[in-house]
């Protein structure tokens, strides 16, 4: 019933309306939210929904939401290069945030660090803060796993594990514990609806996942990632590796799944980012030269770098 | 016109020439492949031969019974009793046990060096198995009649058994559960290392820990390699025969499932005493070979076909 209700959604809103006309129209848009959130629990965000939902105003700046990410002058450096230098931005909740910039301006590297994939590099050091839930995500009282099954990933080129589609998406669940078969069925079938897969594989969730075409790898990583049930989803560069059409398709799966979950994704071109993303945020030499609503970047872009970048001057 | 422009009956004169150095190159490539693989038949078909002649009517030392040959659990040269039944089940079995005691250390050895060892540790490790791949055979021999029958000789007395100065199939066990141990893990190690990162990133970005990752992800994808490696440590076990030989003992009958009587494999019976002797007893070693073939190769297939049970969605 909550698949019927995001479809609804869908159709009221396309996904440039309400990038362009957050402010006229909050008021449908969050009761929905704060419906959806009502019945899938009560997290921070969930009461920031219902905050909203009653009428108080969030802080200035996020016109309608409560931010999922504070980077606080974040600083990044790989030995003695620095790859980020002073960053400061606010991940909105429920949007899709994309990072555009030239190859090697940090993108990834910032992605990394909301769920601190880039504890897994050696010689990385970092100082500055990443605030999420007012928490600091390298802080002591932050678990890397606990986080990261909040922060699912999905990455440049599909890696679907060698074991069947069924037991991919179960994998984070039963790497938590969780051993319930009933209860594994019933996650792994929504997450690959979610996802847009279940039609294709539902009568061979035992196939190896690695027999699948690139799309439905991709697809089945975004699944595996939903399993978990997640607040935020990165994704990094989701549709480089894949077709036209494959990537059409995760596309509209990223704007469906933005009701439930917040997106930062990484991509490299404009024109998915002018698609699919609320806000925008321009990389370049490890700086962000810009970050806001992805209409007014596009096409009112206040600085020179970001309109050189966008009308394809230099990248 | 530029006297520097290569001209063009030159230029089909080199295509002509790399067309002809093409096709020398392609038969050289086939020649060498026909021959190893020439090797193979020939061997096989040496063995055969010799082997089944002492099978088949008109063999001069007296014909033998192929079924009393294959059943038989005696094998004495004084009585003319070659029965090689027995030989088969202790080849078997202290190969088996070899490598259950091998595998599973000689793959987390390797999950160890290659994803958890620290750099120097890691190299220090990879060189120590190296040197244990590259010790000639006899030198292990000569370790296990030295060192491990001593071992087994007071495990004999510790349980209350006797043991012909601890030459038995323990020695054999623990003896090739170290010669094979250097195959298994090298393989294993490569096949753990082809893993790629990616898949490692996968599932440590879904919250799954490095145990868990190491175990569920990086050795489920690095299974055919490892089972290769189990496959090649398989043969160098049910094939070695000079370090066996030294501390089996030639049992002349059993099969014994004590494991510290002395015992016989296929490779102890073929070897021992071969150049001491002519006649029935020196062709039916070539029976033996031939059965040690054919115990190797429905090995592999077993191994092969539990892989394909257990791997199930392997990539091929």
């Amino acid at each position: 019933m909550n698949l019927l209700a995001d479809k609804k959604i869908k159709r009221s809103q396309e996904p440039m309306a309400s990038a362009a006309t957050p402010d006229l129209d909050p008021g449908s848009q969050t009761a929905e939210a704060a419906d959806r959130y009502m019945s899938r629990g009560s997290g921070p965000v969930a009461r920031a929904r219902t905050q909203v939902a009653a009428g108080l105003k969030p802080a200035a700046g996020l016109p309608d939401l409560k931010p999922m990410f504070e980077v606080q002058d974040l600083n990044l450096y790989y030995s003695k290069f620095q790859a980020l230098k002073h960053i400061n931005l606010t991940i909105p909740a429920h949007q899709v945030t994309a990072f555009i910039g030239p190859s090697g301006c940090g993108k990834s590297t910032l992605l990394r660090c909301f769920n601190r994939m880039n504890d897994l590099l050696e010689e990385v050091r970092i100082d500055g803060r990443i605030l999420m839930d007012g928490r600091d995500l390298r802080g002591p009282q932050t678990d890397v796993v606990e986080l990261r099954t909040k922060v699912g990933m999905v990455f440049q080129q599909p890696n679907p594990f060698p074991m069947s589609i069924f037991d991919n998406v179960a994998y984070g669940l039963r790497c938590q514990g969780i051993k319930d078969r009933v209860y594994l069925r019933q996650v792994v079938e929504t997450s690959l609806k979610k996802a847009a897969l279940y039609d294709e594989v539902k009568d061979e969730l035992d196939k190896n996942a690695t027999k699948l075409s690139g799309g439905q790898q991709q697809r089945l990583c975004i699944a595996r990632a939903i399993a978990l049930q997640p607040q935020v989803i990165l994704m990094d560069e989701p549709t480089s590796a894949l077709d036209p059409i494959a990537t059409l398709k995760i596309e509209e799966l990223m704007n469906d799944l933005k009701k439930e979950y917040t997106i930062v994704i990484v991509t490299h071109s404009m024109q998915q980012a002018a698609r699919i993303s609320d806000k925008t945020a321009f990389f370049l030499l490890g700086e962000v030269v810009e970050f806001d609503d992805t209409v007014t970047m596009f096409n009112n872009p206040s600085d020179k770098r970001t309109e050189d970048y966008i009308s394809g001057r230099f990248g | 016109m530029n006297d520097r422009q290569p001209n063009a009956l030159m230029l089909q004169h080199n295509r002509q020439r790399r067309k002809i150095s093409d096709k020398i190159w392609r038969a050289l490539f086939l020649i060498s492949c026909v021959l190893s693989a020439l090797m193979i038949v020939l061997i096989i078909i040496f063995i055969a031969v010799k082997g089944i002649r002492v099978f088949l009517p008109g063999y001069e030392y007296g014909q033998q019974n192929f079924w009393d040959f294959l059943t038989g659990m005696t094998w004495r040269q004084d009585s003319k009793t070659y029965g090689v039944g027995f030989i088969v089940i202790n080849t078997f079995t202290t190969a088996a046990f070899a490598a259950l005691l091998s595998f599973p250390v000689a793959t987390l050895t390797a999950l160890f060096i290659v994803k958890i060892a620290p750099e120097r540790l890691r190299v220090a490790f990879t060189t120590v198995i190296e040197l244990l791949a590259a010790i000639p055979s006899v030198v292990y021999g000569v370790f296990a009649s030295g060192a491990i029958t001593k071992l087994v000789q007071q495990l004999a007395a510790f349980f209350g058994q006797t043991s012909a100065a601890g030459i038995s199939a323990l020695s054999v066990i623990l003896l090739l559960a170290i010669m094979i141990f250097p195959t298994i893990c090298s393989m294993a190690i490569v096949a753990i290392q082809a893993v790629g990162k990616s898949l490692e990133w996968g599932s440590l970005a879904l919250g799954a820990s490095q145990t868990q990752t190491n175990f569920k992800v990086v050795l489920s994808a690095a299974k055919s390699g490892i089972f290769a490696g189990l496959v090649l440590g398989l043969g160098r076990a049910f094939g070695e025969a000079t370090a066996v030989t030294m501390v089996a003992g030639n049992a002349m009958s059993g099969p014994s499932w004590n494991l510290f009587d002395t015992t016989r494999t296929l490779t102890t019976t073929m070897l021992s005493g071969m150049h001491e002797t002519s006649g029935l007893d020196y062709d039916i070693r070539f029976s033996a070979g031939l059965v040690l073939m054919a115990v190797i190769l429905l090995t592999n297939a077993l191994i092969h076909l539990i892989k394909r049970k257990i791997g199930g969605v392997d990539h091929e």
